[in-house]
């Protein structure tokens, strides 16, 4: 789950975070083999002195000089001592500088039976070199130092004791493969971010354009730049966005056209029932000819749902509510208004005030009255319609809100219209992110509530 | 204008244009129906036009282009008539200087009915309310948009108004600081929808009232003139 959240989503944020860490295993790797070298180069430079010590002893064994003059050679006794038994060693013993050692003879073309070596902190006595600085005045080096004792057994129960200085201890170095690998992620991140910042823009551009163009059906082309792929996207989307809408106008103007050659002869008919002597006759006939234009609009609003050229603006949805109720009232209609506080949202006022119609109208037919009431919850504002009639059954709830289907068995079938009033609200409340619910209440009757943003 | 009103019917449709001109004739008008602008400007070049009805969507000029030359020759009355509902076509055709727009299918009653309402403002005098629609009126922190039918408050808020509430709001808006009698508010707001106001007018107004007066119960905007009727005191701006 961490590993998921610290995961960037982003492409950009992915090749980064890949590099990154491709750096850091590749600077990790190279530190590590940088670490053994320099640690066996301590190791050698440890190991060296005493084994040419060693070798140096040998060479003028006491054995040998004792046959010679007598007496073994002071300048080596210090810290050269020949011994007829294995000498026990203080202190941490060195395997390591023991190997070492034994490499490094037998590199010489000298083979010992074994090696032993040990560290302890005994402080050694000053070279005579730094006996001479001290004498012009410098500051002594710390002379802490450990010391470093090998013993060699070069024939059998004959063993040589050699001792040295632990060379200063080498600087840690991890302050410097810090500064390394920052120096290092500046030069290769720095242009890294640069090219992704100047991939990315563009390709949020482009999304912020899809997305605002599956909002609204309108968006501005985007900018053709940032590298060639990127641009050849851009380009494609510009293509296709110029064509949706091309297509996009010309459903509008067709459907237009299509209401303008249906209204006329409408329109026509409409005027010869005036002549019409019968009066019930004709006023049948110009109820028919009025709902035949109520579900052409119907249709062309369908239609044209989501392509809508009102601007949202923030409307009080009570006074809104209060309005439609009041027009329904003035006509004679069962409609009543529960009060309500001011309910403001961003919406565009007439498609609302069709909507809340097409619901009203609804529960008039189907459910002899209509009560109204606004809601003002967290976050949106609820108007609910609610009528006295059967309701709908559970299992066909969904299928209401599809163009064209109407309830059967409507003892006031005849008064129905093409069904499209909810497949329209519907339509209107995607447009405005909000949301249709139809419930059957508890009480009997149906319920329909438009859930808007605020 | 002689007794019976002199119309020029234009419209390209012929199903619509002939039997809308027999309906006329038999409501008492007298009816000369052309098919065409062109035909339409010889007319009203050779006769005296009391009114004229006109389609917008016609082959050749159009009916708003017609409009337009009406508006800047005369100061005939035209109807427009649109197959189209959308609120463009209308604003422009109220801002061609349409007196007023009936939308396709429409009742022809309604349309004599329309039609009586003009003769009746020309007869009084009246002034031309040219093209309400489209308008914003600003009065008082308050802006009408007729477009919308909307009351705007200072806040940008939006309250929408039902068609009584708008009639009555408009006919104050375009006429301030004037005392408009219930029997004027009756007549002004019929003009569009032929309905039973008569009983609604004080009740309307308490509506408006409750909507825009800052304390609805001792009202500053929409105050009530001693047996006259009602006026609305603020400075009013056409936007």
């Amino acid at each position: 789950m961490t590993i998921r959240r610290l995961w960037p989503q982003s492409l950009v944020g992915q090749v980064i975070l890949l590099v990154a860490l491709a750096l850091f295993v590749a600077q990790a790797i190279n530190f590590g083999l940088l670490l053994r070298e320099r640690n066996r180069l301590t190791l050698t430079g440890q190991t060296a002195p005493l084994a040419y010590r060693v070798l140096t002893a040998l060479d003028q064994r006491p054995d040998r000089a004792a046959a010679r003059d007598g007496r073994p050679d002071r300048r080596q006794a210090r810290n050269i001592r020949f011994l007829a038994a294995q000498p026990a060693l203080g202190g941490k013993p060195r395997p390591d500088v023991a190997n070492r050692a034994r490499d490094m003879l037998e590199d010489m073309g000298l083979t010992v039976r074994q090696v032993i070596a040990a560290e302890d902190s005994r402080v050694m006595p000053l070279r005579r070199w730094e006996r001479l600085r001290l004498r012009q005045g410098e500051a002594p080096d710390d002379r802490r130092v450990g010391r470093l004792q090998l013993a060699v057994e070069y024939d059998a129960g004959q063993w040589l004791l050699v001792e040295g200085r632990i060379g200063n201890r080498p600087p840690r170095f991890g302050g410097w493969l810090a500064g390394q690998t920052l120096i290092l992620y500046i030069i290769v991140l720095a242009p890294l971010l640069w090219i992704g910042r100047r991939l990315a823009r563009p390709l949020r551009q482009l999304t912020a354009s899809a997305q605002q163009f599956a909002r609204t059906g309108a968006a501005d082309p985007v900018d053709e730049r940032g590298p060639g792929d990127v641009r050849d996207l851009t380009m494609a989307f510009n293509a296709m966005r110029a064509r949706i809408i091309a297509m996009l106008d010309e459903k509008d103007r067709m459907l237009g056209a299509i209401g303008h050659d249906l209204r006329t002869p409408l329109a026509s008919l409409r005027v010869r029932t005036e002549s019409v002597e019968d009066d019930a006759e004709r006023a049948r006939m110009s109820d028919t000819i009025d709902e035949m234009n109520r579900m052409l609009e119907d249709i062309l609003s369908l239609a044209r749902a989501g392509r809508s050229a009102e601007s949202p603006q923030k409307v009080d949805l009570s006074a809104l509510a209060d309005a439609v109720v009041e027009d329904f009232v003035e006509l004679g209609s069962p409609v009543t208004l529960a009060d309500s506080a001011r309910a403001v949202a961003l919406v565009r006022p007439q498609q609302i005030r069709r909507a809340l119609r097409n619901l009203i109208e609804n529960a008039i037919v189907y459910g002899d009255r209509a009560h109204v009431s606004v809601s003002h919850l967290p976050g949106q504002v609820r108007i609910t319609v609610a009528d006295e009639g059967p309701g709908i059954a559970q299992d066909r709830m969904a299928e209401m809100l599809e163009p064209f289907t109407r309830l059967e068995g409507s003892r006031n079938r005849e008064t129905g219209g093409a069904g499209l009033g909810l497949a329209l609200v519907r339509a209107i409340m995607i447009e405005h992110h909000g949301e249709l619910l139809l419930a059957n209440r508890p009480e009997g009757g149906l319920e329909a509530s438009l859930v808007l943003p605020a | 204008m002689s007794d019976r009103p002199h119309l020029l019917l234009v419209d390209d449709e012929r199903s619509i244009r002939e039997p809308l001109a027999q309906y006329l004739s038999r409501n008492g008008f007298r009816v000369t129906a052309v098919d065409s602008a062109a035909e339409a400007r010889v007319r009203l070049n050779a006769n005296a036009i009391d009114l004229v009805i006109l389609d917008i969507m016609m082959p050749g000029e159009d009916g708003l282009s017609l409009c337009r030359h009406i508006r800047e020759t005369s100061e005939i009355p035209v109807i427009l008539l649109t197959a189209k509902s959308e609120e463009t076509d209308r604003i422009v055709g109220l801002e061609m200087g349409a007196d007023d727009y009936v939308l396709k299918p429409f009742s022809p009653r309604e349309l004599v009915a329309r039609i009586k309402v003009i003769f009746r403002r020309v007869a009084s005098g009246g002034q031309r309310v040219t093209a309400p629609d489209g308008a914003t009126y600003a009065f008082a922190g308050w802006l009408l948009k007729s477009q919308e039918r909307t009351l705007v408050d200072s806040e940008g808020v939006s309250l929408p108004l039902s068609t009584a509430e708008y009639n009555l709001m408009l006919a104050f808006a375009t006429r301030p600081n004037q005392v408009l009698s219930r029997d004027q508010l009756l007549d002004i707001t019929q003009g569009r929808e032929a309905n039973a106001f008569d009983r609604a007018i004080d009740n309307q107004i308490s509506r408006l009232r409750k909507k825009i007066e800052p304390d609805p119960k001792n009202p500053t905007l929409i105050k009530t003139v001693w047996g006259g009727g009602y006026t609305l005191s603020a400075e009013v701006r056409k936007l």
